[in-house]
């Protein structure tokens, strides 16, 4: 399948008009194959990623560039049930998971 | 959905943002492009089910009453962008289309799309599929 999603980089272009993402640590929550996580990441966020669907994470860490290993951590995890002690995020980041 | 919002504040620093993405009220639109050039097809027909609840939620959270977010959260922007998804051909509509399915279960069959764009490659040549629809972004601060 070839589908290139936002080529014209109105999400991040979004994104950076809203907030620092620089050294800021992120909870991206539903980040399905990591598309938008890789943005945060470029953006300059530490982000951990999660969502409910084990293929989806497995799909994104396969596709996780080397130079990024060490700004995201994949895992899995439901929204409603978030296994993050208190205060630990400075941003929030609902990817399409709200709805 | 409340739970999700309660939980994701409770994890969030004082002072922090919470960021919600996701697809606007708004029915996506195809278009075949060739050399730079645009031939609108057709719209699809989502329900928004999903996507108007979301909304409610957010807006519950933001401006008090039952389900409100404690401690309280201070709206700081909305802004709409469009967003395309670029296909190579048929196969990609196809298998994006039964992607979105498992993933929005309101989304009625879409073979008439499908077909209809079929049809109009059959008689115009090859092109790129284009689908574009709204993005929706609403940032929350987390008070003091």
């Amino acid at each position: 399948m070839t589908i290139r999603m936002d080529p014209e980089q109105n999400e991040v272009r979004a994104l950076r008009g809203v907030a620092d993402w620089r050294g800021q640590r992120v909870l991206e929550i539903g980040c399905g194959d990591g598309r938008l996580t890789l943005r945060l990441a470029r953006l300059g966020a530490t982000v951990e990623a999660i969502d409910p669907d084990p293929a989806s994470l497995r799909l994104a860490r396969r596709q996780l560039p080397a130079r990024f290993a060490k700004a995201v951590r994949y895992r899995l995890g439901e929204a409603e049930k978030l296994r993050y002690p208190d205060e630990s995020f400075d941003r929030v980041v609902f990817a399409w998971s709200l709805c | 959905m409340v739970h999700a919002l309660r939980e994701a504040w409770r994890v969030l620093r004082p002072g922090g943002l919470l960021v919600d993405l996701h697809p606007g009220v708004r029915h996506r639109r195809l278009s075949l492009v060739r050399g730079g050039q645009a031939q609108p097809v057709a719209a699809m027909r989502e329900t928004f089910a999903d996507q108007r609840a979301a909304d409610r939620a957010i807006t519950r959270f933001r401006q008090g009453g039952p389900g409100a977010a404690k401690p309280p959260a201070q709206f700081l922007g909305y802004t709409r962008l469009e967003c395309s998804r670029v296909m190579d051909g048929l196969d990609d509509l196809r298998e994006w289309l039964a992607d979105f399915m498992t993933r929005d279960d309101s989304l009625p069959p879409h073979d008439w799309l499908v077909e209809q764009v079929e049809q109009v490659l059959r008689q115009s040549g090859k092109a790129r599929i284009v689908v574009t629809g709204p993005l929706d972004l609403r940032v929350l601060r987390k008070g003091d």
